[in-house]
């Protein structure tokens, strides 16, 4: 596992690459939603904060404040073909309806994905990508509990704890200065480390980017995720299921040549979650290095 | 190559940490009941003397009282009390009966659950004596018939005056709805840890009766009165003036 993480930032080191212009569009992207180029390599650091709650007020109520620092990077070796590995060290704040808190740090669960670009309208500077993408989910993340020895929610985990393997499709759109990305992404986990059963999930992401300036992009999309049931231990979990659309903003910056900034609000706007579950605002903010 | 090798050291601490939790007590409220001694005999208001062969009492819910919620509490005082099989805890209740007998109380504290209220300010808390259910705590084969009683009184009365001595059988079923006001609110809004006392003094459980005069279901009657009225909830620094 470890060998994997390393190898692609490895073989980068080999690479040589330029900077964002280089793929022949200046749209400014964040690492997943790049144009594949041969040997280019990107790394970024992102900080990401959430809010959940899980139970009924003043009765079971369990709330989650979340921060995530997810380390990733992304090479291509081909102008069709990325690979990308992302790692989170997680931080959450659980509090209980008496004040009663945990603060745990734990790592989440790498994540490792490929993309490989199936058709685009030309070679050089294409304005039309469409791809297919796989990628696994290791349980490198933890099952916690509580002090009484009952595990924590399955939202409230830092990872599922289990080999999820991910499948999905996107679209992308360049036509400076507009940029459209839409994304289709279905994880299946599988039984995790602590006899869990972490939720079979959907994800559709529709994103629309207006660049006015080179150095300046400003997004707004759309992140919807249905989700089915959970388990632990082969019982139910109650607070797992349902769909959730965000609508989000974000900012895109290019500061140096080889140094994009970004960051994105997320606000839950239509919530249908099963059980007590409420998911709250969301905000990311990182930085991209291209090698 | 140099950023390269970082980010790869990077990803590698993170990977390596191991995960590290650190867990910081609430809003507890520790709830004991505590039983007067029972002495040989029992003597009344009345001039007569208990002397008591068996004496239970089954306490179910207990239940925490927010101030500030009228509605609420209008409701449960207009809405019968109703014995339920315990539903489990709550944050501001425990579920779980507990069988005390009395004739083995020492005027220790017997130790009922913690609660974890959320933050607010309670006035009083709420105890429901009620039969028993099977896993009700201090339930064995000594005592199943609290199963179907609240209160289970056998013994003897002697009328002083007299000298008669008379057979005592009180056995409740009813649900007993105690509420108890404290002298000081509680107010919660940080995380702390209070103590609750409930005290039962069952020594005054046959005061006000005149067992030569009235009939067993009045004697039942006023017992039961009694149970309700001998419960009194204590806080640490509540000066014990039972």
């Amino acid at each position: 596992m470890i060998a994997a993480l390393v190898a692609p930032l490895w073989v980068a080191a080999e690479a040589s690459a330029c900077g964002t212009c280089s793929v022949g569009d200046p749209t400014l992207t964040v690492v997943g939603f790049e144009q594949p180029k041969a040997n280019r390599v990107r790394t970024s650091a992102a900080l990401r904060h959430r809010s959940d709650s899980i139970g009924e007020t003043e009765v079971d109520r369990l709330t989650l404040s979340e921060q995530r620092m997810e380390l990733a990077g992304a090479y291509s070796p081909t102008d069709r073909f990325s690979l990308s590995l992302m790692m989170p060290l997680v931080h959450r704040l659980i509090t209980e309806v008496n004040l009663a808190e945990a603060s745990i740090w734990a790592p989440g669960d790498l994540d490792f994905r490929m993309r490989g670009v199936i058709w685009r309208d030309r070679k050089f500077a294409p304005q039309h990508l469409v791809s297919l993408i796989g990628g696994l989910e290791f349980p490198t993340s933890s099952i916690e509990y509580d002090q009484d020895g009952v595990p924590l929610p399955l939202e409230f985990q830092a990872g599922t704890g289990s080999w999820d393997p991910i499948v999905g499709a996107s679209y992308t759109m360049f036509s400076d200065p507009w940029s459209v990305y839409v994304s289709s992404i279905a994880i299946f986990p599988t039984k995790g480390i602590a006899d869990t059963q972490a939720s079979k999930s959907f994800r559709q992401t529709v994103l629309g980017q207006y660049q006015p300036w080179k150095f300046l992009a400003f997004q707004l999309g759309a992140e919807f995720r249905i989700d089915g049931p959970g388990y632990i231990a082969g019982v139910r979990d109650p607070n797992t299921g349902g769909h959730i659309t965000y609508g989000t903003l974000g900012i895109i910056g290019l500061p140096h040549e080889k140094i994009m900034v970004h960051a994105t609000a997320a606000l839950p706007i239509v919530q249908r979650l099963d059980g007590t579950h409420r998911e709250g605002f969301a905000f990311t903010a990182g930085l991209v290095y291209e090698i | 190559m140099r950023s390269s090798l970082l980010m790869a050291i990077a990803l590698l601490s993170v990977v390596s940490l191991p995960h590290c939790m650190r867990v910081t007590d609430g809003i507890e409220v520790d709830v004991a009941y505590q039983p007067k001694a029972t002495p040989a005999q029992i003597r009344t208001d009345m001039e007569y003397r208990v002397a008591l062969e068996r004496a239970l009492i089954v306490l179910g819910k207990v239940e925490l009282i927010r101030c500030d919620n009228f509605v609420v509490d209008l409701w449960e005082l207009i809405a019968p009390a109703r014995a339920r099989a315990h539903l489990g805890d709550t944050p501001t209740s425990l579920g779980v009966p507990l069988v005390i007998d009395l004739m083995e109380s020492v005027g220790t504290p017997q130790f009922a659950g913690t609660m974890k209220p959320p933050p607010g300010r309670y006035c009083g808390i709420r105890v429901l004596g009620m039969p028993a259910d099977p896993d009700a705590v201090g339930l064995g084969d000594e005592n199943l018939d609290m199963m179907q009683h609240s209160v289970l009184i056998t013994g003897h009365v002697v009328d002083t005056t007299s000298g008669e001595d008379t057979r005592l059988i009180a056995r409740i079923w009813e649900v007993l709805d105690c509420e108890m006001l404290f002298d000081r609110p509680l107010v919660f809004d940080s995380p702390v840890l209070e103590n609750v006392s409930i005290q039962i003094d069952h020594t005054k459980w046959f005061d006000g009766i005149d067992f030569a005069l009235q009939d067993s279901d009045a004697v039942q009657q006023q017992i039961t009165e009694n149970v309700r009225s001998s419960l009194r909830a204590v806080l640490p620094n509540t000066k014990d003036e039972l």
